[in-house]
């Protein structure tokens, strides 16, 4: 890390250097007068600290992130398999040598052992753990012989790692150095190498986009493939039950996690809907600006609320009311008895409802204003009211935008989280009554996620593919909507 | 004034549908129409011409209270059609417009097809009793609008599918088709080629065999050619109104004669 | 003409009487209306509502009851040996303070006549379970007042603290074996004599978690730090990259299917769950580059690639404002593509990319799903980080991951420590908004 942070500082020490000397030579060699040189002399230095300090530091961000990746695979396959507890797994064992490894690094730089005294350490005669935990790092058992070994292995391969990165890093800056200060001459085109690096780092950062979705879909498609090495697929996509159980031999399908998850979109959206759409109509068919301007602002005051309010929100309030109504028997408001307790796909529905509103309506909004007013005049001119102009002309020239705005708007109910981890429950079922807790594909990920995890077992695995699902459903969602909602406004624009 | 003298002068000759007095029009704070007095008169082609911005399109839509969907849009004064106050509270503007249709600058044929663009007025007001009655009155309109030979095969198509002249004499089909006894159009063939343009002014000749046209356009040859009383709008003021030939040849105000002259405008 | 004998035949309708289809049509168009009302009407009910809750539950975690009392440091207790040796005196643990308060309390009850029949020991319950430690703080940093008799502020007990705020009733307590009803006698008594009394709570607004017996000590301070620096993480990053990806995209990018696919992407990641970017940091920050756990740079880069997406699509909103006669002027007067992009078009943008980074922020501050998969919960940090270095890398919490850390803990009195982490963190929110519409209001430019 410090050796790192080091070759940092000393590329950017070396890149401003190459700055002012490739000003100063640009100007020099053009014998003083500025009008010689076919670019400005900020140009000519920009050029040197490029070309010292952009090879240099990429070279050792993509360094950085594939030594950990190769280290580690050389030590995987010097673990015996004797070493692998039952019930545990390879990656359990390796996160153990990365501790010990991490351990025996503060062990040197405290100055406790030298580096010669940790690489002669020996299970039998120091207890490792002991030793290690006086330096404030914490092993779970007691360290075995073999995992000392990968551990002293670990540690030599990243210091040899270093070592080269720094004999590969420093040439390559000094060359970029030299090359680019010897080039500071009147005749180079200084203005035009540096636009080129710059759109360069432009293209980089739109790239990341892409990167992200790569990033998304491979970080999750490793785990899942993962996952189903260990569990068939059949039961996952279409098993009835899900219960995890962590000592192994669980049911994770996917099945009823997907009906919870369904079930309280569409409450959600039995709210939204009409309610967002009836607030978009009023607001650009009937409003006056005062009224306009007043009630648009705070609908999209639900919008700007975090969802943490909400669930909060389902949780000690609306779940408490609803159980008021439905629920305690003879003490409640009906005289029901059939809702227990405040989690339940109703809540969940109606809090994801709410806060979708404003999501309906401003997109709708937008939708019913781009119908074009001659149609509106036109249907007004021949004596038609207002609503039946709306019914009849204007809802249905919308009917594609508003169906895309629907989609996204089930999209978001989809992947929505927090609502449902606090409001919807932890019960996976699958029943049509909605005042029963259920849970859904969302609150199951923060489940297993969360928590002590060994990410080798099914039980946690199955949060990527759970994810991997809840991705490809709401992508899926989202490229229809989009395309609607684009060739909507195509046909008017 | 002079303008009255001549309005009175043609008065008795003809029924008068719509008499309009000291009418003013406001847009906030902008006065867009002056002290408008106005008779028009019953199966007459009446246009309304001046430069840009006069407000003889203002006017037109005070005529069936489309400006009431404007918010900031305030009309005083009176506007009577057959003698009763279309601004009177009683009033319901909705069966105003029934009564008096309109066709637009641009042609709006609503995204459906073209048999239930026509029926959309006959449905809304309820004038069919039945299927059969309602496709009698669409084939009717439409023959009355000139494009039933044009489109009696492809009724069922879009109406937007069609080209922008017979788009015009569709939304034109689609006002005749509720009856109305006022037409209002308001520049119906600036959006159209010279050839659209000539089918749609030969339409409206006929129309006025059974309806009152009032027909805004910027054009003074179309004005010539269709109308039978000219009205010459100026900043918000009507400054001559007359019969359409007396008006193009010996106009009584030097403004109207400057702007028929082609010195403004 | 046929048309004009039919016409003559339709009958003449005055205008001034309405005719009974109108009159329906007017009755089907005031329910029309009126859906949109009642629609509107709703979504403002339900926000009224929420915010009421919010204010109504949350107020009461900025007030504490606090009871004052003189505490004797016993010598005997704290320092057997008598000689101030800071060793020895660090040997008593928080569990030997505790008689300390039961005296002082006994004391309390005597000299104010309280009749009681609860034993000392049961008297201390109505004390938060952090006074003890509290005490000995005291005596381990003022080592010279052992033997000496202090006047302290404790933090009454949570259940205490219900009861003053009207959350705790008698008959509310029933299984409660944490409080009992004399044990609220003697709270009365105390409040009647002055002793026992809500005041403000500024520990809510500094303080860090605490564990769940003490929902009293719990504060909402640390979370804000943690957030503070994911905030930090997401401007240094997601301005520069969404800005640069942004003028690129409107500014150079030929139109080709690369360029196609990006924006399709862009749009689309804005839409994706944020839950999912939580799997992505968790994936790949934290199981494949080893970031530390729950340390706000890695909250902070995942919020930076689910904040992306906004800016950069407020960006080029804000560069296709500024009219192509801008670029046209600098091009004109030879400068370079590049030039007439960094120095006429990116300063003229500034206010709306400005506008867009700090909704963007806004948003990011406020979410919490891919938080919690990245570890950042609640009572992991107890002390305020002492540089910006551990402030990002040592564990944290943010504000909304505290607030359901709360939620999530199921009793009444970190329910109204979670409203009251509301409260703040909306204040945030509506204060970042506020600037933001401000900022529109003044530099928009209408070209």
């Amino acid at each position: 890390m410090s050796t790192t942070s080091l070759l940092v500082i000393a590329i950017l020490i070396l890149a401003t250097l190459g700055y002012f000397l490739a000003s100063k030579r640009a100007i020099s060699t053009a014998g003083g007068d500025r009008r010689k040189l076919h670019s400005l002399p900020v140009y000519y230095g920009s050029n040197a600290a490029m070309f010292t300090a952009i090879p240099a530091l990429g070279v050792l961000l993509i360094w950085l992130l594939a030594q950990p990746m190769l280290v580690e695979r050389n030590i995987l396959s010097t673990i015996p398999d004797k070493l692998i507890p039952e019930g545990s797994s390879i990656g359990l064992v390796m996160s153990d040598v990365r501790r010990v490894a991490d351990g025996l690094e503060v062990v040197v730089s405290t100055g406790t052992l030298s580096q010669n005294e940790t690489l002669k350490l020996d299970t039998e005669q120091t207890d490792i753990r002991a030793l290690l935990a006086g330096v404030g790092a914490a092993v779970g058992s007691d360290v075995q012989p073999e995992v000392l070994k990968a551990a002293q292995n670990y540690r030599a391969q990243t210091k040899m790692g270093q070592s080269w990165m720094v004999l590969i890093i420093v040439p390559l800056a000094l060359i970029g150095f030299a090359l680019s200060v010897l080039a500071a001459k009147p005749t180079f085109r200084a203005r035009n190498t540096v636009e080129r690096g710059i759109l360069a780092l432009l293209v980089l950062a739109a790239s990341l986009a892409i990167l992200t979705t790569i990033g998304i879909v491979f970080s999750m498609l490793f785990e899942s493939i993962n996952f189903f090495k260990l569990h068939s697929w059949t039961d996952f996509f279409f098993g009835g039950s899900w219960a995890p159980n962590f000592r192994g031999d669980s049911d994770l399908s996917i099945l009823p996690l997907l009906w919870g998850t369904i079930y309280i979109s569409i409450i959600a959206l039995i709210v939204a809907v009409p309610v967002g759409l009836f607030a978009a109509i009023y607001l650009s068919e009937y409003a006056g600006p005062r009224v306009r301007a007043f009630a648009k602002p705070l609908l999209e005051i639900l919008a700007g609320i975090p969802t943490i309010v909400y669930g909060l929100f389902a949780l000690v309030t609306v779940g408490p009311a609803l159980v008021r109504v439905f629920g305690r028997g003879q003490e409640g408001l009906l005289g029901l008895e059939w809702m227990s307790g405040a989690t339940a796909v109703l809540t969940a529905g109606l809090v994801m409802g709410i806060m979708l509103i404003p999501f309906v309506s401003s997109l709708s909004d937008d939708i019913i204003n781009a119908v074009p007013q001659s149609l509106r005049d036109g249907s007004l001119g021949l004596g038609a009211t207002p609503s039946e102009t709306i019914r009849q002309i204007v809802l249905p020239a919308a009917l594609p935008g508003i169906v895309g705005a629907v989609l996204l708007a089930a999209s978001r109910a989809i992947g929505e989280t927090m609502i449902v981890v606090l409001g919807a429950g932890a019960i996976a079922k699958f029943s049509a009554n909605p005042l029963d807790a259920m849970t859904t594909i969302t609150t199951r990920i923060v489940s297993q996620l969360t928590g002590d995890t060994d990410f080798a077992s099914p039980e946690t695995l199955v949060a990527f593919a759970l994810g991997l699902t809840l991705f490809v459903l709401t992508l899926g969602l989202n490229v229809i909507a989009l395309y609607i909602v684009r060739k909507y406004r195509e046909q008017y624009d | 004034m002079n303008d009255k003298n001549i309005m009175e002068s043609h008065m008795g000759t003809t029924a008068i549908k719509i008499s309009a007095r000291d009418v003013q029009v406001y847009y906030g704070d902008n006065h867009a129409i002056k002290d408008v007095s106005i008779d028009i008169e019953d199966k007459t082609v009446t246009a309304f011409i001046g430069p840009s911005g006069c407000g003889k399109s203002t006017f037109l839509r005070c005529l069936n209270r489309m400006n009431d969907t404007i918010d900031i849009c305030n009309v005083t004064g009176s506007i009577r059609i057959d003698d009763e106050d279309i601004y009177d509270r009683r009033v319901d503007p909705v069966q105003l417009r029934a009564k008096v249709g309109m066709v637009f600058q641009k042609p709006n044929p609503f995204p459906k097809s073209i048999y239930d663009n026509v029926a959309y007025g006959p449905r809304i007001h309820g004038l069919a009793q039945n299927k059969a009655d309602l496709d009698e009155i669409v084939e009717r309109a439409l023959r009355r609008g000139a494009i039933w030979n044009e489109v009696k095969d492809r009724l069922q198509s879009p109406g937007t599918g069609l080209s922008g002249g017979q788009q015009q004499r569709l939304c034109i089909a689609r006002a005749v088709a509720t009856e109305p006894e006022v037409l209002l159009m308001d520049e119906p063939c600036s959006a159209l080629d010279p050839i659209a343009t000539a089918q749609v002014e030969e339409l409206i000749d006929e129309l006025r065999q059974s309806f009152s046209v009032v027909i805004v356009t910027h054009s003074m040859q179309q004005a010539a050619r269709v109308s039978q009383k000219t009205a010459f709008f100026h900043l918000g003021n009507m400054v001559e109104y007359g019969e359409t030939g007396q008006i193009f040849t010996t106009p009584q105000d030097p403004r109207t004669e400057s702007y028929i002259t082609g010195r403004i405008g | 003409m046929t048309d004009a004998i039919q016409k003559t035949e339709k009958k003449k309708s005055s205008l001034l009487q309405l005719d009974a289809r109108t009159r329906t049509r007017n009755a089907a168009e005031t329910r029309f209306k009126a859906y949109g009302m009642i629609a509107i009407a709703f979504g403002l009910l339900m926000l009224s509502i929420l915010v009421f809750n919010i204010v109504t539950r949350g107020a009461g975690a900025y007030q504490q009851t606090f009871v004052a009392l003189e505490v004797e440091l016993l010598a005997g207790k704290l320092d057997e040996k008598g000689d101030r040796n800071l060793d020895d005196i660090k040997k008593v643990s928080t569990f030997g303070y505790t008689p300390l308060l039961s005296n002082a309390l006994e004391a309390k009850v005597a000299e104010l006549e309280i009749e009681t029949d609860l034993k000392a020991k049961k008297m201390v319950g109505i004390l938060s379970k952090s006074a003890a430690a509290q005490v000995r703080d005291y005596a381990l940093n003022n080592p010279n007042q052992i033997g000496e008799t202090v006047g302290f502020e404790f933090l009454a007990s949570s259940r205490v603290d219900g009861y003053l705020k009207g959350r705790v009733s008698r008959d509310s307590i029933g299984n409660d074996k944490n409080i009992s009803p004399a044990q609220l006698d003697l709270a009365d008594a105390l409040k009647a004599e002055g002793s026992l009394a809500k005041r403000f709570n500024m520990s809510f607004i500094t303080g860090s978690d605490a564990s769940d017996a003490r929902p009293e000590a719990a504060g909402m301070g640390t979370s804000m730090i943690g957030s503070f620096f994911m905030m930090l993480v997401v401007l240094v990053l997601a301005l520069p990259i969404g800005v640069a990806a942004s003028i690129y995209l409107e500014e150079f990018a030929p139109k080709n299917w690369i360029t196609d696919i990006i924006e399709v992407n862009i749009s689309n990641l804005a839409a994706v769950p944020s839950i999912v970017f939580g799997i992505l940091g968790l994936a790949v920050f934290i199981n494949y580059m080893y970031l530390p756990n729950s340390a706000p740079l890695v909250g902070g880069l995942v919020l930076t690639l689910m904040t992306l997406p906004t800016i950069i699509i407020s960006t080029r909103a804000s560069l296709k404002a500024v009219p192509p006669s801008i670029r046209d002027a600098a091009l004109g007067v030879g400068a370079s593509k590049m030039q007439s992009v960094f120095h006429h078009v990116l300063p003229l943008a500034a206010p709306g990319i400005l506008t867009g980074t700090i909704i963007g922020l806004a948003q990011a501050l406020g979410e919490t799903a891919p938080l919690l998969l990245i570890g950042m919960v609640g009572f992991i940090a107890s002390n305020p980080p002492d540089s910006i270095a551990t402030g990002l890398l040592s564990p944290n919490s943010a504000m909304p991951a505290q607030i359901y850390e709360w939620a999530k803990r199921a009793d009444p009195a970190f329910y109204e420590r979670a409203w009251g982490g509301i409260i703040i963190l909306l204040v945030f929110l509506v204060t970042m908004n506020t600037v933001a519409v401000i900022l529109r209001r003044r530099f928009e430019r209408r070209w």
